[in-house]
């Protein structure tokens, strides 16, 4: 089963570093964000490090994203979305295979981010940086968790880029606000533990629930 | 087909009763169906009647909402993921990653069957089908031909008790169709079970097989449609 989930995966992850699809548009995307914040807020020190949460997590969350948008682009083509469905492996395991790959992606995006953001906006959190990646991949478990479902759902739909940011923005409020305090807390040392509690549940609960609502959403 | 003294084979396919319907549109209604080891039931009907839906629910892509389905004796409603491991459908699409090269694709299919084949045996299903000489380029640039021998090489591997196939002769030329055929009644002989969607009487008729009529979702046991005559010589 896990090997099943781990392919699937690995086809997305390798089919990507082939195509240079979805993770330069994600690269792309998120300098152009934080190039354009950086240029609209001109921040000094003091300034940046407390903008620094919510830059981050807006930029998150806008390459997730983008990121969303294409999980299930490979599988339109030739039918291979219904191959999958087709092999003989639950649907919660297909389904944390494309999360996983997709997981993937966005996390490595974010690695390549977080030291740009600190040079773009002269900010020193090295030290911390174990930490933000921490909450970061935390917040990534669920955004992408949630957003695999969404990004099943409206695969066929006309306008899917923009019914997927529609559904997933307010769904995932909880976590990106509890995401952003937590790093708060982090930089300027207040209350972090509490916050993190609260991504755990919200990951543990759309990581519970996504897989079963696949299954049924795939059944014809 | 089996002599009439030989055992009875066992059945792979008994489908009883099966209804399907899209909408209002009852598109198979109360269709029986039972399919032996080494049989090749051929479906023949215009477009339109179902045929494809019918593979379709045989692949349990399609839910079976009424009526029963065995597969090798287990019931597919209760054992969807199972049932699903004795079977390989190949329909209209080919289910191939362009961005993956013909021992790569099938090495993911096996990997999502739990068959743990070596490379020297994806590398011999893929000379198997004619690509030895393409087997480490992306299948993007496949022909639709190229792209159908990929899809039977899954065959191969997985040596399934039950092959589903949609229009099996399209995109092939002549050498093809002459290769899938052998291949067929290589499978047929090992004791596979075939269901064939086909518009290709001509094709068909080297296969020892049984024809049967789907019209309006009904389906009977009928003769093939009258082959095409040869063309007269220039």
């Amino acid at each position: 089963m896990l090997k099943a989930a781990y392919r699937i995966a690995w086809k997305d992850v390798a089919g990507d570093f082939r195509r240079r699809a979805t993770l330069s548009s994600m690269l792309f995307f998120a300098i152009s964000v934080l190039v354009v914040f950086q240029a609209a807020f001109e921040p000094d020190r003091k300034e940046a490090l407390r903008l620094l949460p919510g830059l981050l997590w807006a930029t998150t969350l806008f390459t997730t994203l983008v990121g969303l948008g294409r999980v299930f682009q490979a599988e339109e083509e030739d039918g291979a979305f219904e191959g999958l469905l087709l092999a003989s492996v639950p649907r919660g395991v297909i389904f944390f295979g494309k999360w996983l790959g997709n997981l993937l992606l966005t996390l490595l995006v974010e690695l390549m981010i977080l030291p740009l953001t600190m040079v773009l906006f002269n900010v020193d959190v090295w030290r911390q940086a174990g930490e933000i990646l921490g909450i970061l991949t935390l917040g990534t478990v669920g955004l992408t968790g949630l957003g695999t479902l969404l990004a099943a759902m409206t695969q066929g739909a006309r306008s899917r880029e923009t019914l997927l940011a529609l559904l997933l923005l307010p769904l995932t409020a909880p976590l990106l606000i509890a995401g952003v305090q937590a790093m708060a807390g982090i930089l300027t040392g207040g209350e972090v533990t509490p916050w993190i509690r609260l991504m755990v549940i919200f990951d543990v609960i759309y990581l519970a629930l996504t897989p079963w609502a696949f299954g049924w959403l795939v059944e014809e | 087909m089996p002599s009439e003294d030989s055992p009875q084979p066992t059945e792979v396919v008994s489908l009883t009763g099966a209804h399907h319907r899209f909408g209002r549109q009852h598109v198979l209604k109360g269709v029986d169906l039972t399919v032996r080891r080494g049989e090749c039931v051929v479906l023949y009907g215009s477009n339109g009647s179902g045929k494809s839906t019918l593979l379709a629910l045989l692949s349990t892509r399609y839910a079976l909402r009424q009526g029963s389905y065995l597969l090798d004796g287990m019931d597919t409603a209760r054992h969807g993921d199972e049932t699903r491991d004795r079977l390989v459908f190949i329909g209209h699409h080919t289910h191939l990653y362009g961005h993956l090269t013909p021992v790569e694709n099938l090495r993911f299919f096996a990997d999502l069957r739990n068959l743990s084949p070596s490379e020297a045996r994806l590398r011999e299903a893929v000379a198997e089908v004619g690509l030895a000489r393409v087997a480490d380029k992306p299948s993007r640039w496949f022909s639709a031909g190229m792209r159908k021998r990929l899809a039977l090489a899954r065959m191969l591997l997985a040596n399934p008790s039950l092959l589903l196939l949609d229009e099996p002769y399209s995109a092939l030329d002549a050498q093809g169709v002459a290769w899938l055929n052998a291949m067929l009644i290589r499978y047929q002989e090992q004791g596979g079970a075939v269901v064939m969607a086909s518009h290709d009487p001509d094709r068909v008729a080297v296969l020892r097989h049984l024809p049967h009529h789907l019209d309006r979702g009904i389906l009977t046991p009928a003769p093939p449609p009258p082959r095409h005559e040869e063309p007269p010589p220039c």
